[in-house]
């Protein structure tokens, strides 16, 4: 009650989403004098199924993320986001363009990019330990004992040292998250790409995966890609987030976000947040789209039986 | 409260699924003691206790209950005294009773001629030529079926002329197959091959198409090579699915078994029954062909146990006699990691979240 009281005496003034604190701005220009890591350039994909027109799910996207920048992309559903990740991934061929990691033309899978998936993809068969020790064993630059080892420093710092000898089964899906980040993370990848990999968890586990990928992401030298459809959790993560339009999926808009860091929970009503997530709701859900919103009206309820 | 079990997919307490297996063989049980022991039920028959005057009945004989009416009819006419019997079933359907007694004076009971096996010796016979039938078949059709399912082109190159294969009959090679291998048990054993093959690689690469693909994509993206994707994640990954199919394919070969029997020298389990049957001991025939059954049902019942105790990461999976064995024979106190660990700790502490 009282907040509604004093938001109605002082409307919030929204700032523009473009003002940076001089501290913030004196980061990003320190971030761009960090070397690139991922380079894309004019990638387009179709695709095309037989008795159907072609489908572009993008249409020659270009950016650059640097050495540990955190590139969040947002976008409608349907606007190419996780194929987006996939190319990068090399998961799927483009149909044009190219990507370059560390200057190197990306060419088919590889572990120089871990993955993250929405679905969870722990191999069942095998511990959460065996798990994160996949990529290290297969990678055969280890022995068994020294992959162990470093398995397990990554499950501490996931916080799932308990639960190295249990199966994925036995875990919820948050913990599955962490243990999958756990795993790519485990290749020592360049860039790790994260496609709605909470998009399954409920609000406040996702709000703790969210603090924990944020702590992670400070102690390890990488470079994240991370998909969301949520507004508030771009804002949260991203030093730039790329907004995307959908059919056909194009670059809108490559945003840098002025909330200082680190990032905290609290300063989800700082007017910085507010004005990013503005920004981002008036380019997702635009004002004058929402008559496109209305349902035609068929009324299944006697009169007077109002709801609203 | 009431039971759940009318709700689709629900789960069974270990009591009620116990007391449903029961009642799965108490009830056809039941049944067979219905029509053996109720008079009333079916008994088409007379069983002749006194002939009286009839002219041709005998004592002990069995008689169709029209017929043993129709005569006691007629000697009625005659002023004779009338036949008495009581009713009856088939020769060829015996009591439970007398079917328990063969099943075990079978073992105890010498054939009744040297050269035919005692019923062990048949039972044992018919279990080598599945055995190998089986195993053969399996050596080579699951890593045929693995590997049509995992590589398309393997399975184009392979599947349609299987597919087309498997539609000849199996027994139709018998013929071919002794005059290849013979008459003794090889032509038997490939029978149950030719029967089993062509299933096996179709069923087997059909499962391993379910995988996950999402599973291969990640660990694609952990760097695993193409033969890694193969032993690491499709191998372990369809490895319960293909064990399930295994054990219904074996229940499969020992349909083919009696026909595999037939061929060449007649042997095993088969030729006990016939001979059985020549001689009309149709209680030896049930016993014979119950015992089939029953090894088939244990058979079953063992490799499903220890399916549960093979596979550690199932979320049926159990400790039992074999992971028991594998820990005493590695002198270690566990049979698989220490895994139930229970979640609740954890999640609590990350619902009080920073
Ligand atoms: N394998 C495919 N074959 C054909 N069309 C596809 C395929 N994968 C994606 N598409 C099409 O490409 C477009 C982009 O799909 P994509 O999955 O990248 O969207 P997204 O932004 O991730 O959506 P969401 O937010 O719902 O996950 C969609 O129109 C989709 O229909
Ligand atoms: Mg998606």
């Amino acid at each position: 009650m009282s907040t509604e009281v004093t938001s109605m005496a002082a409307p919030l003034v929204v700032p523009s989403y473009l003002e940076q604190a001089p501290e913030v701005a004196a980061r990003f220009s320190r971030l761009k004098q960090r070397p690139v890591i991922l380079e894309v350039r004019d990638l387009s994909k179709s695709f095309t199924s037989p008795g159907r027109p072609p489908t572009v799910a993008l249409d020659r996207i270009s950016f650059q993320a640097h050495r540990r920048e955190l590139v969040c992309v947002i976008g409608p559903s349907g606007c190419g986001k996780s194929t987006l990740a996939r190319l990068v991934a090399g998961l799927e061929e483009p149909s044009g363009g190219e990507m370059l990691l560390d200057g190197k033309p990306i060419r088919g899978p590889g572990s120089d990019r871990g993955m993250v998936f929405q679905s969870y993809t722990l191999f069942p068969w095998l511990t959460v330990l065996k798990n994160v020790m996949f990529g290290l064993e297969v990678g055969g630059q280890m022995s068994h004992a020294e992959a162990e080892s470093e398995a397990r420093t990554w499950l501490e710092m996931v916080g799932l040292t308990k639960f190295a000898t249990a199966y994925p089964h036995q875990l919820s899906g948050g913990m599955k998250q962490r243990a999958a980040i756990a795993r790519a993370l485990a290749n020592r990848p360049r860039m790790l790409l994260m496609d709605e990999p909470f998009g399954a968890l409920d609000a406040q586990t996702r709000c703790q995966m969210q603090s924990y990928l944020l702590q992670i992401w400070r102690q390890v030298d990488i470079t994240i890609l991370f998909i969301t459809h949520d507004l508030d959790e771009a804002v949260y993560l991203a030093d730039r987030i790329l907004i995307l339009d959908a059919h056909p999926g194009r670059l809108r808009e490559l945003m840098e976000v002025a909330v200082p860091r680190p990032r905290s929970a609290d300063q989800f009503l700082s007017p910085a947040f507010v004005a990013a997530r503005h920004h981002l709701e008036e380019l997702i859900h635009p004002r004058a789209n929402q008559a496109a919103d209305k349902l035609p009206a068929f009324r299944m309820t006697v009169v007077g039986d109002e709801v609203e | 409260m009431r039971g759940s079990w009318t709700r689709p997919l629900a789960g069974l307490s270990p009591r009620a699924s116990a007391r449903f297996w029961a009642a799965s063989f108490l009830g056809p049980l039941g049944l067979w003691c219905a029509v053996s022991y109720l008079p009333f039920l079916w008994h088409p028959m007379m069983r002749v206790t006194d002939p009286g005057d009839s002219a041709w009945m005998t004592t002990g004989e069995l008689v169709d209950r029209a017929a043993f009416a129709t005569e006691n009819a007629e000697v009625a006419g005659r002023h004779g005294r009338i036949a008495a019997g009581r009713p009856a079933n088939p020769v060829f359907l015996p009591a439970p009773h007398e079917v328990a007694r063969a099943l075990v004076t079978g073992f105890t009971t010498p054939p009744a001629r040297p050269e035919e096996p005692w019923l062990h010796q048949a039972l044992w016979h018919s279990i080598q030529v599945i055995f190998w039938g089986f195993l053969l078949s399996s050596l080579v059709g699951v890593p045929l079926g693995i590997l049509c399912g995992a590589l398309p082109a393997m399975g184009r190159l392979t599947e349609p002329f299987i597919e087309f294969f498997r539609y000849l009959p199996a027994p139709a090679f018998g013929a071919l197959a002794v005059a290849v291998l013979g008459i003794e048990d090889a032509p038997k054993v490939s029978i149950i091959f030719i029967g089993t093959f062509f299933q096996q690689v179709l069923i087997v690469a059909n499962t391993t198409r379910r995988i996950d693909p999402a599973l291969l994509e990640a660990a694609e993206t952990l760097g695993a090579s193409r033969r890694a994707l193969v032993t690491k994640v499709v191998l372990p990954g369809i490895i319960t699915d293909v064990y399930t199919d295994m054990r219904v394919l074996l229940g499969w070969a020992w349909t083919y078994l009696i026909v595999a029997e037939l061929i060449g020298v007649s042997s095993g389990i088969t030729y006990f029954i016939n001979q059985q049957g020549k001689y009309r001991a149709y209680d030896r025939v049930f016993a014979s062909i119950i015992l089939i059954g029953l090894i088939g049902l244990l058979t079953d019942l063992v490799l499903a146990s220890l399916g549960r105790q093979l596979f550690p990461w199932m979320k049926t999976a159990k400790e039992g006699w074999f992971s028991r064995t594998i820990a005493k024979v590695r002198g270690r106190g566990r049979g698989r990691p220490d895994a139930p660990v229970v979640p609740g700790s954890e999640t609590a502490e990350e619902a009080a979240r920073a």
